[in-house]
């Protein structure tokens, strides 16, 4: 649990799964309802909303619990389509491409990626070029054209 | 040894006698909208904008037929965010038919890669519990893939032979048996060089044996809805008047898209009940067939 808290924290939100709902198997952790619950056995493969693992101390999310995050978390950029494309592609962000920033933006940050839908996308780590064109602003971390590349 | 029981001529032969003209056929892609993950977002408007042609299908609600394209639909945005799967036309029907799903407890017992098991979720907002059943562990990955990209929560996933499944000890309200069965020639071009009656026997034998462990799972007033992609009699029909007769099942009737289903099959005569089953023949869809089933009443 701490670890998919303090994961939260990094985009300047403060994120509230209660425990009893969150199951941790072997760090990988999945958010499971009551239904849910009166129905799993022991040697699942995939159980409830998966909400992403710890692997060597390092947290990876899921898609969905970046969902999760979405609403509440307070460093996000949105993008023109151009670039929303190209991120899903898994190509690093550019301040041309960039339509919105919101919260704070200083070198290391996290943020969520997000498109002219308001649909999370994925999220980057913030390089500190934010207002030079030309130079990547955003360094892609995870996107989900990651579906399709899981895939091969 | 199978040259008398294989080939094109052999399977044409048999549509024939069971009063279907073959013709080659190409059935049209098509895509199922997740109308929980694209409420409000006017995903065909989207997808339009985009250069996808669509065209609704008339029977069904959430189906949308691809036309020309400049894109492919497997790899834009909105399909890597769950709006919407690639679903074959008559793959939408299976889980349409049961009576509402909402907050029910389904088994979905041969489930990779996912397809109907993310319309089940979608069909149940996602409430409830689908227990996800497949034997092949190397499609499990497709099929928990398949449920986060469409932010499935209400599913769980086991590698586990839907012969087995009672060993899990519970009771269900709906059971979905899209069983693996032989397919059929609008799905593979190779079909017909490469099917045998063989092939098509030995499947009937490990549908039997699903539907036999399915009535032991299904709770008193639940529903077994059994699909195949197969124009074989053999895994259709007939393996449906062996439930009857065998697992105390009835058929009870489907309202969708498609033909009744055969009570006759090689001169031999079934039970009247059979056609409400409903069969498709390839056309714009691949062939299909699919059934609901209920346990008969226990007599007072």
């Amino acid at each position: 649990m701490k670890a998919l808290t303090a994961f939260g924290s990094r985009f300047g939100g403060k994120i509230a799964l209660n425990p009893e709902f969150v199951l941790d198997r072997a760090q990988r952790y999945y958010l499971l309802n009551p239904a849910l619950q009166k129905v799993t056995r022991g040697d699942f493969y995939y159980a409830g909303l998966y909400l992403g693992k710890v692997k060597n101390g390092i947290f990876f999310p899921s898609f969905n619990f970046l969902n999760i995050l979405a609403p509440i978390a307070v460093n996000k950029v949105i993008l023109d389509r151009k670039a929303a494309w190209l991120f899903i592609c898994g190509r690093d962000i550019f301040r041309k491409g960039i339509v919105r920033l919101m919260g704070s933006q200083q070198r290391g940050d996290y943020t969520l990626v997000m498109n002219e839908f308001g649909e999370c996308l994925g999220f980057g780590v913030v390089t500190g070029n934010l207002e030079e064109d030309g130079k990547v602003a955003i360094r892609n971390v995870l996107d989900v054209g990651d579906f399709l590349r899981r895939e091969f | 040894m199978y040259g008398l029981m294989s080939g094109k001529e052999f399977f044409v032969s048999r549509y024939r006698k069971l009063g279907w003209q073959f013709r080659e056929v190409e059935p049209r892609q098509a895509i199922r909208i997740n109308q929980n993950n694209a409420k409000g977002k006017n995903l065909p408007e989207r997808l339009r904008s985009l250069g996808v042609e669509l065209e609704k299908v008339p029977f069904l609600d959430s189906g949308y037929w691809v036309g020309k394209t400049r894109v492919s639909v497997g790899a834009t945005a909105e399909y890597l965010l769950g709006l919407y799967s690639i679903q074959e036309t008559a793959a939408q029907i299976p889980a349409t038919l049961f009576a509402p799903l909402k907050g029910k407890t389904v088994l979905d017992a041969c489930a990779a890669p996912g397809g109907k098991t993310n319309q089940l979720a979608d069909l149940m907002n996602n409430s409830g519990a689908i227990v996800a059943l497949d034997v092949n562990k190397d499609r499990l990955a497709a099929l928990a893939n398949h449920v986060e990209r469409c932010h499935v929560r209400c599913c769980i996933v086991y590698g586990l032979d839907a012969r087995r499944a009672s060993g899990l000890n519970l009771k269900f309200d709906r059971i979905l048996l899209d069983v693996p069965c032989s397919g059929n020639y609008a799905a593979d071009p190779q079909w017909l060089s490469r099917r045998t009656l063989d092939d098509i026997e030995r499947n009937a034998k490990v549908q039997r044996e699903i539907l036999a462990e399915a009535v032991k799972c299904l709770s008193p007033n639940g529903e077994i809805v059994y699909s195949t992609c197969s124009l074989e009699p053999e895994e259709d029909e007939l393996n449906i008047e062996w439930a009857v007769k065998n697992l105390g099942l009835q058929i009870q009737p489907a309202d969708c898209y498609g033909e009744d289903g055969l009570t006759e099959v090689f001169g031999r005569k079934l039970d009247a009940s059979i056609a409400r089953c409903k069969r498709i023949w390839p056309d714009e869809t691949q062939g299909f067939f699919a059934c609901k089933l209920k346990k008969k009443a226990e007599p007072k």
